[in-house]
């Protein structure tokens, strides 16, 4: 723990100036050693969707990149240069890092309802997909739900302000329906200020009548 | 006397509701996964990572040997510790709109897997994990770190 306090919070004492100064840093060099180097590992690995990134490894001695599935490069302290990629077995993936990947949480899941005109009324098409929502905030346990109400350029701003609220409450309310607690919905209204598809002013545009809801 | 205590309990009021109003504007994620010892340090203060906990920049993530913790960016990167390990959020900025794209984590101890988010796939440079021994650029998207 006091590790970790030392490597970010270093001596405040060495910014103070004069004689001040340096009976801090003197004080803190007894009580704080110099950090040990770290010798540490970088792997890429496929993501949850099978695609496999690049990471690049650097220090002031030298680079590497990785971008194939189970590249890794050590690095034994800042004065030594990254080790050229090494291709690692799963099994030893698993042995060193499968504590951290069992706590890998999901991603954030988001959906977008459209509204009739001028309407809180959610179009057919959308008034389906409500069952996939209730479940999958259901399934993952929500910790926190974001809803964004959103209008078209048609009508006043202010007027469009209070149309996309309207349409978000309706949502939560939805949602508040299915037992969803009303302290983890964040409820917000952007009117005609966040288009989904640029228009001018006063132009009616369907997919921008909606309301974004994001699952976490 | 009465008045005044209402006046002080609804001044009390506003006071709580605009620290609220703060603290979720300037939350940059929250904690989803958590299992045994697994702290989040804010400034002085030590904070359970608690479900749902909302994270804030600067925040420092710690786990104990028993410990682990996932937690998800606005963003959508998901960091997550095994136990005894230590990460430091340092900077978070994700304003698309504004072309403000920044994330960056210290590391000083443990294991993390790392699954990048939008701000990777926005910006090449804009990600950044250092350890005490060398700093890993992000393009994306998973990718393991030990720091011994």
């Amino acid at each position: 723990m006091l590790s970790g306090e030392r490597s970010y919070e270093r001596c405040r004492g060495s910014l103070v100036g004069g004689v001040l100064g340096l009976m801090l840093l003197a004080s803190c060099a007894t009580s704080v050693p110099p950090p040990v180097p770290k010798q540490s590992m970088f792997l890429v690995i496929p993501d949850p969707e099978g695609k496999v990134g690049q990471i690049t490894v650097t220090n002031q001695t030298g680079t590497q990149v990785l971008n194939q599935p189970r590249q890794a490069s050590t690095v034994q302290s800042a004065n030594d240069a990254p080790s050229p990629p090494a291709t690692l077995q799963e099994t030893e993936i698993k042995q060193i890092f499968g504590e951290a990947l069992a706590a890998q949480p999901s991603a954030p899941a988001r959906f977008v309802l459209y509204f009739k005109d001028d309407s809180d009324e959610l179009t057919p098409e959308s008034e389906i997909l409500l069952p996939e929502v209730f479940r999958t905030v259901h399934d993952r346990g929500a910790l926190d739900i974001s809803v964004i109400g959103h209008t078209d350029t048609i009508g006043t701003r202010d007027y469009n302000y209070q149309l996309s609220l309207r349409r978000a409450r309706k949502v939560a309310d939805l949602l508040v329906a299915q037992g969803v607690d009303r302290k983890i919905l964040e409820i917000e209204s952007h009117g005609e200020d966040n288009l989904l598809v640029k228009t001018g002013d006063q132009v009616r545009e369907p997919r921008n009548r909606r309301v974004e809801i994001t699952v976490w | 006397m009465r008045d005044l205590l209402v006046i002080a309990g609804a001044m009390v009021l506003v006071l709580v509701l605009s620290v609220a109003v703060a603290s979720a504007s300037s939350s940059i994620g929250l904690v989803k996964v958590t299992e045994g010892t697994a702290t989040v340090q804010r400034g002085d203060e030590t904070l359970p990572a608690r479900l749902g906990l909302a994270l804030e920049e600067g925040d420092i993530l710690r786990t104990g040997a028993n410990g682990r913790m996932g937690v998800v960016l606005r963003d959508d990167t998901r960091l997550s510790l095994g136990p005894e390990s230590e990460i430091r959020i340092d900077r978070f900025l994700f304003a698309p709109a504004k072309g403000h794209l920044a994330l960056v984590v210290k590391m000083a101890r443990g294991i993390m897997a790392f699954v990048s988010g939008n701000i990777a796939k926005l910006s090449h440079d804009a990600v950044r994990v250092e350890t005490p021994v060398a700093i890993v650029g992000v393009r994306g998207t998973q990718f393991l770190v030990k720091v011994e």
